[in-house]
């Protein structure tokens, strides 16, 4: 079909003085695709739309330049237009002649306005149509992990009328929470906590648990998962709209941190918990119990929720003394402050050091030595017990199945990526969520938001049961592609895989779902065989030859000319 | 069953929930006191050195674009709620909006009416260059019309009609299903610590004053004599951690050692001290900035009680070195106070009019444990830091998680 452009340029009210803009149309009407120049005041204003949308009609051009104001105030507003009039919107083209060009300059700007226009409308002839489609989208959910974030992830989809299947690698649900005696002040506990939403789930008819279960296999993208499950030696295929992860964190006693053997007086939480729930276990009542904080790192917050519920809980029901030794206090998450101020008022004593302190075993007892930086003195305290601090990390299998997913790991080794744009809980991956505890360290109020804000995402991808993609908006060409992986390798999306063209030849295939557009395979396939529609070389050259035509011909044939030589 | 949703307010949590309501195909109606819409985020600067630091301010422009274009939201700006009847699935809310005198249809904010503007400084303007809506506004203190005054240059001169003066305040009734509280955070008034010289001292500053003032020149200069600064330091926990703000605000250690990285970058040769009560290092990824910044930033146990500008203008800073036992004096050229967050103070207002209970210090109550979005009163949520503190990221997951829970709500209630 032969190329006709409609151009608009618009003078945003006559306020913009250091452009001619009848030197612009009588420099561009020479060109014979060019069907009109139009100029208007005010474009995106009503009648400006309406003056577009006539001309566009009468003069039956098949691409739109406009020149105006930043592409961030109007674009989406000229693209719903065009395709209002049946045009598709990626045949649109647009030049920043306000804030890139008559603002930025104090004499005529009338020359850059037309080198910005001039490459709209080079990039415009090279435009092709990008169809828009809906593809169907599987509405069921899977959610990996059966501890508080999966049960609850589970149940809120549930309420958000989603089918639900979680998978849990150990024969019940339940998780790390339970570790925790109690919330200090607060009638629930934990136990119950779990106790409740264990029932709601088995009553729940939308929800499917596979227990002594986990996933060996996960293919296709998002609105599509294709998955292995193994269960009991054997593997089963299941497909899924999107993924939750919920697999939880995993907590450990450094031994370089604490060097007494096992068995001694220095006990993780969950000893003390046990101890806690059955006193009648305890020879006679630890007159002292000392908690270690910061000893390991200073990266969590959930040691210190820990140690501040359990200390009250100590204080509560063994009246013991009871010491927190710690460097910086991490209050920085709801209801800490209170808690901690609430743990001084009942006589937890807080000894804040600097450098680590030293433990020793002292006739069966724990022997801890500090300098209190807030006493300025060094402080020597026998204790019975000395609770250990745990470190928390990610849990055993993450890095298997992340390679797997290829989903990128931050620095601690948690899912996802410090990629701000993806927070809270999205990943490079559409249709895969992480959330709780398995992407990095959270406090209960941080994970329920998490849970949250990942089900009313998955709600938005797959409630309509069809999503809206962009056809083939980045191809590849079967006929100039080698096969060579690179992109397969680069997609942070995973949204390339090889696929069977005729008989014999496997070439490169861009699955419209799973891609973000990014352009990184564009830009780096040896064979050129991808293109980025809106952004192709072709299309990009075509810009640069707008302005410096000449000069990159010539700057050509030099290049040429030294190879030559060479 | 009514699917329109009223949201109170258009910062980075309402907008969070907004959208994510109006893309389930709710109705929004998002409701914002200011002319434009972005709230305080919107007024934060990039704080990357040669690489991003996270501080996310980079996520409030793409929603608020997104806002603004989005067929269900519609946005009323200059507009407050003054009464609220009903109950969950039929809620009235009473909107006045103020006057814009400028036409948000019409305005296509090409600036000659601030041209030809008598007044010094300007009566009209644009609020922001990043505002949105991008449309300009009237000062009605400063504009000789507004003032009683005969004045016409701008209505005469704009090309498309879109200034009229003769506008009143305009009632609306909107009928919603359920409201989203997200009013947001005031900064805290450092002038309320008078012994640390805010608002006395010329160079002595806020975190929010260093917001405002790399995002708008880009680099630190002494507001006293214009020279670049050579001894800076930061001072943690004000108006935090103290007897009236038994909280943590979450965001002032993050943001001192940002803004601290972003100084070292810009002028290696800068010293910058912070001066802190308990660093709260936790977070992804932060352990490891906080190794980072302690390469080249000092950092001293102890929040100075006293600030004093010396006969040369130099401010000495008196503090209780806690690791060293003593209490010293220093002298620094700009001292930026870590100003936390506090409840707005219209929130007992707002908490009146919705029939709502506030909570400690003043923050928006909840109606359970673990449970951050719903009111005591049904039908009515909490989104963001008019609940609590929280930093960017935060915000939004809260966002999303009030808008999770309108839906499931009204789900049930269908």
């Amino acid at each position: 079909m032969q190329v006709r452009i409609g151009i608009f340029l618009c003078d945003c009210g006559g306020s913009l003085k250091n452009i001619d803009f009848l030197t612009i149309r009588e420099n561009l009407e020479k060109s014979e695709d060019i069907a009109f120049v139009e100029i208007s005041h005010n474009l995106c204003l009503e009648e400006g739309e309406k003056a577009i949308a006539s001309r566009i009609l009468r003069e039956n051009v098949n691409r739109v330049v406009i020149a105006a104001c930043s592409p961030e105030l109007c674009q989406d507003k000229f693209i719903r237009l065009l395709e209002g009039l049946g045009l598709n919107s990626n045949l649109l083209s647009i030049a920043n002649i306000r804030e890139q060009c008559s603002w930025a300059h104090k004499g005529d700007a009338t020359e850059k306005a037309l080198e910005l226009i001039r490459m709209a409308i080079n990039k415009a002839r090279l435009l092709q149509p990008v169809e828009r489609k809906k593809v169907p989208v599987n509405k069921e959910v899977l959610v990996v992990g059966g501890g508080f974030s999966g049960m609850k992830s589970a149940l809120e989809l549930s309420q958000l009328g989603i089918r639900t299947t979680i998978v849990e690698r150990e024969s019940t649900l339940g998780g790390k929470l339970e570790e925790l005696e109690g919330f200090y002040g607060l009638e629930t506990s934990p136990k119950e906590m779990f106790g409740s939403m264990t029932r709601a789930i088995e009553e729940d008819k939308n929800i499917e648990v596979l227990t002594s279960a986990e996933v060996a296999k996960v293919q296709g993208e998002a609105g599509d998962f294709a998955l292995r499950i193994r269960s009991g030696g054997k593997e089963s295929s299941r497909s899924f709209g999107a993924i939750v992860f919920a697999t939880g964190y995993r907590t450990e006693i450094l031994p370089q941190d604490f060097e007494l053997k096992p068995g001694s007086n220095i006990i993780p939480q969950q000893k003390l918990i046990e101890l806690l729930r059955t006193p009648g276990k305890l020879e006679r009542r630890p007159e002292t119990i000392a908690f270690a904080l910061d000893f390991s790192d200073e990266n969590s917050r959930l040691p210190t929720l820990s140690t501040l519920n359990n200390a009250l809980a100590v204080k509560e029901k063994l009246g013991s003394e009871v010491y927190v030794f710690y460097k910086n206090l991490k209050v920085d998450s709801e209801g800490t402050e209170k808690l901690y101020r609430e743990a001084r008022n009942q006589g937890v004593v807080f000894l804040k050091f600097e450098e680590k302190p030293r433990i020793y075993g002292e006739d069966g007892r724990v022997k801890v030595e500090a300098r209190d930086v807030l006493l300025g003195e060094e402080v020597t305290l026998l204790c019975d017990l000395l609770v250990a601090e745990e470190k928390v990390l990610p849990p055993e299998g993450t890095k298997a199945l992340s390679s797997m997913l290829n989903i990128e790991t931050d620095s601690q080794g948690f899912y996802q990526d410090e990629n701000v744009h993806l927070y809270p809980v999205a990943s490079a991956r559409k249709g895969m969520f992480f959330v709780g505890g398995c992407r990095g360290n959270l406090d209960l109020s941080r994970a329920l938001s998490d849970i949250s804000s990942a089900s009313v995402s998955v709600c938005e991808l797959l409630s309509p049961g069809e999503a809206m993609v962009e056809i083939e908006k980045v191809k590849a060409d079967p006929q100039k592609c080698r096969a060579c992986l690179t992109c397969i390798r680069v997609c942070p999306h995973k949204a390339i895989r090889l696929v069977r063209v005729d008989s014999e030849k496997w070439v490169a295939k861009i699955y419209d779902l799973a891609c973000d557009r990014c352009g990184i395979c564009a830009a780096i396939c040896p064979a050129k065989a991808i293109k980025f529609e809106g952004y192709s070389d072709e299309q990009i050259l075509a810009e640069v030859e707008a302005i410096y035509g000449e000069a990159l011909n010539t700057n050509r044939k030099s290049k040429g000319k030294s190879k030559n030589a060479n | 069953m009514n699917k329109s949703i009223a949201v109170i307010g258009a910062g980075i949590s309402g907008i969070t929930s907004a959208l994510e309501l109006a893309n389930s195909g709710f109705r929004v109606y998002l409701i914002e006191k200011e002319a434009a819409i972005g709230g305080q985020a919107a007024s934060f600067c990039c704080k990357a050195t040669e690489v991003c630091t996270k501080c996310s301010v980079c996520l409030v422009p793409r929603r608020l674009k997104e806002v603004t274009t989005h067929p269900q939201i519609s946005i009323l700006t200059n507009s407050t709620v003054s009464e609220v009847s009903g109950e969950l699935g039929d809620f009235r809310v009473e909107v006045w909006q103020k006057p814009q005198y400028i036409s948000l249809e019409k305005c296509i904010a090409c600036g000659v009416c601030a041209d030809v503007c008598p007044t010094e400084p300007k009566a009209i303007h644009s609020p922001s260059p990043d505002a949105i809506p991008y449309c300009y506004v009237i000062d009605a203190t400063q504009c000789l019309r507004l003032r009683g005054e005969k004045c016409n240059l701008c209505q005469g001169i704009c090309p498309t009609n879109a200034i009229n003066f003769d506008l009143k305040p305009k009632r609306q009734e909107l009928s919603v299903g359920a409201i989203i509280v997200a009013t947001g955070f005031e900064v805290f008034n450092a002038r309320e610590i008078g012994s640390l010289g805010y608002s006395r001292y010329p160079n002595v500053l806020t975190g929010l004053d260093l917001e405002r003032i790399f995002k708008d020149q880009g680099f630190l200069k002494l507001p006293s004599n214009g020279r670049e600064p050579k001894k800076i330091a930061f001072v943690q926990c004000v108006g935090s951690r103290d007897e009236s703000h038994g909280y943590c605000s979450q965001v002032c250690c993050k943001y001192a050692m940002r803004f601290a990285q972003l100084i070292k970058y810009q002028s290696p040769d800068a010293e910058v001290t912070i001066f802190y009560i308990d660093l709260q290092t936790a977070g992804k990824g932060f352990a490891q900035f906080y190794e980072e910044c302690k390469e080249g930033i000092r950092f001293i146990r102890g929040v100075p009680v006293e600030i004093l500008q010396t006969s040369s203008g130099e401010l000495e800073v008196r503090f209780e070195n806690i690791s060293q036992g003593k209490v010293e004096r220093e002298t620094f050229d700009l001292v930026t106070l870590s100003v936390g967050i506090t409840p707005r103070k219209d929130s007992w207002d707002l908490a009146k009019i919705l029939g709502v209970n506030l909570g400690d210090y003043g923050f928006f109550d909840t109606k359970e444990p673990f449970n951050s979005v719903e009111t005591n009163g049904e039908g009515i949520f909490l989104a963001g830091t008019c609940q609590g503190p929280k930093d960017i990221p935060d915000s939004i997951a809260h966002g999303m998680a009030a808008a999770e829970r309108v839906m499931e709500v009204l789900e049930k209630c269908k």
